[in-house]
């Protein structure tokens, strides 16, 4: 500790500009990270945040939301499935909407009041108990879809407008990254006929599923997948993971922020790698004054730990700072987790790749202080 | 004294001999590097003894083995044959664990080159290896005042807390030898101390080290190839291509 701290204090600069480029790194870890969660949340917020334990896809809309249909014969067939104690339409679609006097596209999904598939985060109001009530996204409650606000589905030719009014606001249930309602079925069937007056017939696009107390969704999934023919059961979680979308944003945040794991601690691994080199004089001396190789090699990784810390507590700050602007609209927020898990990844990375400047303490011979080769000032 | 032709070293002393019994002690040892035909003699049969007090001037051209020998001596490196014992302990047997404890705990160095910590004070590069060594509480309270008595008495006090840097070359020099004289140890070892100085800085450096050695009861073995220097020491023992030759009384070079 003696020789660690003394070193850093009279080396302030060279370890201050080390702690804020690992801060610098640390922080855009944080920020990706956040930054990927709130795109996820974007892209299928809806399905997360809602009731349902299981989602019943057409089997031929490869988990796709946008491209699934249920018939009713599948319906049936879904609701007698050993597990399933509740089985409802969900419908979703998207829309063009006048809201806050303009027209801009919304997401609406439809449920069966009281049923499965209803949102999960309200944070004001209520859910929907009528015709024409719907809960919308909060994110977007500035933008014509705050409590009292009325958001009308622009029709097509020979459609009828309709109209919702906003009666309660849920957090984190937007979907394809735009604003989103949810309605009663009825509600989505009525938008459905607004924009195409000629169909016969409005079909859910899933089924939500609720399953009996003490059963596993998964196997209910599975089950309803094997026993009805053309379907495809997911839970919740398998729903919002393997969303098309989302696995490809999620592959390719996973790169990015993969290389960044990789640069932090090279980076300060490179950096105590020269340290040592420079200091091999001072290292070699002590050696040959009687210092036992433990002590230089703790202080080394003393430092190790002190950078990358106040690396981590520089990142968090940035972090905090970074999320009071909401991070662009994705509602960054700064959560300890996240921020402990990466800076004890960090941490835990830089101790290895300093490995190769503990291999170098260790390997220093204290002979070498008689050539004059190590002892230099 | 002993060299290669061993005799009684108080005989030629002028030194006040404040310990008992030799500081050092060099029988027969031998330092080979390598094997066979590229086998390397650096130092050949070495006998050698240095009382408690006593300073020897090693002399020798460049090659001829003398910072081999100090080296084994202050166990920096071990002898291919023979018996080396400092201070009572015989350190021919020791692990690397227990002769890192011998060279902190028995023994001085003053290398040839400028040899202090530089991120380091004067102070702290007195105490840091007893820092490194676990050093707390009162021992660490021991060690601070320790400190600053050995660099009042080389007349570095106002120079306590400046860095390697900051010090001119004779006063890290004199760090160098409070450092080296911090454990008490029984003998101190010098590499060509003046090497880096100037010959009027050299003196000064070399009667602060006889002074202080003196003082102190130390002895010391002091590397040169400054014939200048030797009559410092008590005597001079000359070493060619690894063999001790006899031993000279103190300024029989001069």
């Amino acid at each position: 500790m003696f020789l660690a701290l003394s070193e850093m204090r009279r080396a302030k600069v060279r370890f201050g500009l080390l702690a804020g480029a690992v801060g610098l790194l640390v922080f855009l870890i944080l920020f990706q990270q956040a930054l990927l969660t709130g795109l996820v949340n974007q892209f299928i917020g809806a399905l997360k945040n809602q009731s349902a334990d299981v989602l019943v896809y057409n089997a031929q809309a490869r988990k796709n939301l946008e491209g699934s249909i249920v018939l009713p014969d599948q319906a049936t067939a879904i609701a007698a499935v050993e597990g399933v104690a509740v089985a409802a339409p969900l419908g979703e679609g998207t829309f063009t909407v006048l809201a806050g006097d303009e027209e801009q596209d919304a997401v609406i999904f439809g449920y069966e009041l009281g049923g499965p598939g209803a949102p999960t985060t309200l944070i004001e109001g209520r859910l929907p108990e009528a015709d024409g009530e719907a809960v919308a996204s909060s994110r977007n409650a500035a933008d014509g879809f705050d409590i009292g606000d009325t958001v009308t589905v622009v029709p097509n030719p020979g459609g009828t407008a309709t109209t919702f009014t906003v009666v309660g606001l849920a957090e984190e249930i937007n979907y394809s990254v735009a604003p989103t309602l949810f309605t009663d079925f009825a509600g989505y069937e009525t938008a459905r006929r607004a924009v195409n007056p000629d169909a016969t017939q409005v079909l859910p696009s899933v089924i939500a599923v609720r399953v009996v107390d003490g059963a596993d969704p998964t196997v209910v999934a599975d089950a309803i997948t094997a026993a009805v023919d053309g379907t495809e059961g997911l839970t919740r979680q398998q729903a919002v993971d393997e969303s098309p979308g989302v696995a490809s944003v999620r592959q390719s945040f996973s790169v990015i922020l993969l290389l960044f794991y990789l640069v932090v601690p090279l980076v300060t691994g490179l950096f105590f790698l020269i340290v040592t080199f420079q200091k091999a004089g001072a290292l070699t001396l002590l050696r040959a004054i009687g210092s036992p190789a433990g002590p230089l090699v703790r202080s080394l990784l003393i430092q190790v730990v002190a950078v990358v810390l106040s690396g981590a507590v520089l990142a968090t700050g940035l972090f905090w700072l970074a999320s009071l602007g909401g991070g662009g609209g994705l509602g960054i927020t700064v959560e300890p987790m996240p921020v402990l898990a990466t800076t004890l990844v960090v941490l835990v990375l830089a101790l290895l790749t300093s490995l190769a400047a503990v291999r170098r303490v260790l390997r220093i011979d204290p002979i070498a202080a008689t050539t004059g080769a190590g002892v230099q000032v | 004294m002993s060299s290669s032709n061993p005799s009684d070293s108080s005989a030629h002393s002028g030194a006040a001999v404040l310990a008992t019994g030799p500081a050092l002690r060099l029988d027969g040892v031998r330092k080979v590097y390598g094997t066979g035909e590229n086998a390397i003699v650096a130092v050949d049969h070495a006998s050698l003894t240095v009382d408690g007090g006593e300073i020897v001037a090693l002399l020798g051209p460049s090659g001829s083995g003398k910072t081999t020998l100090l080296s084994i001596a202050g166990g920096l490196l071990a002898a291919t044959e023979g018996t080396v014992v400092v201070g009572g302990e015989d350190i021919s047997g020791h692990s690397p664990r227990e002769l890192t404890e011998f060279r902190r705990s028995k023994v001085g160095f003053v290398f040839q080159s400028v040899n202090l910590v530089p991120f380091l004070t004067a102070e702290e590069n007195l105490l840091v290896v007893s820092e490194l060594a676990g050093a707390r509480g009162t021992v660490r309270k021991q060690a601070r005042a320790r400190a600053k008595e050995l660099l009042a008495e080389l007349g570095l006090s106002h120079r306590a807390g400046n860095l390697p840097a900051q010090l001119s070359g004779g006063e890290r020099q004199r760090v160098a030898i409070g450092r080296a004289l911090f454990n008490s140890p029984a003998l101190v070892l010098f590499d060509e101390p003046t090497s880096a100085l100037d010959t009027k800085i050299g003196e000064q450096v070399m009667e602060l080290i006889q002074s202080e050695m003196r003082s102190r009861g130390t002895a010391a073995v002091i590397v040169t190839h400054d014939t200048r220097m030797t009559h410092y020491a008590d005597r001079t023992v000359r070493i060619v291509d690894g063999v001790l030759g006899l031993g000279d009384a103190a300024g029989d070079d001069h």
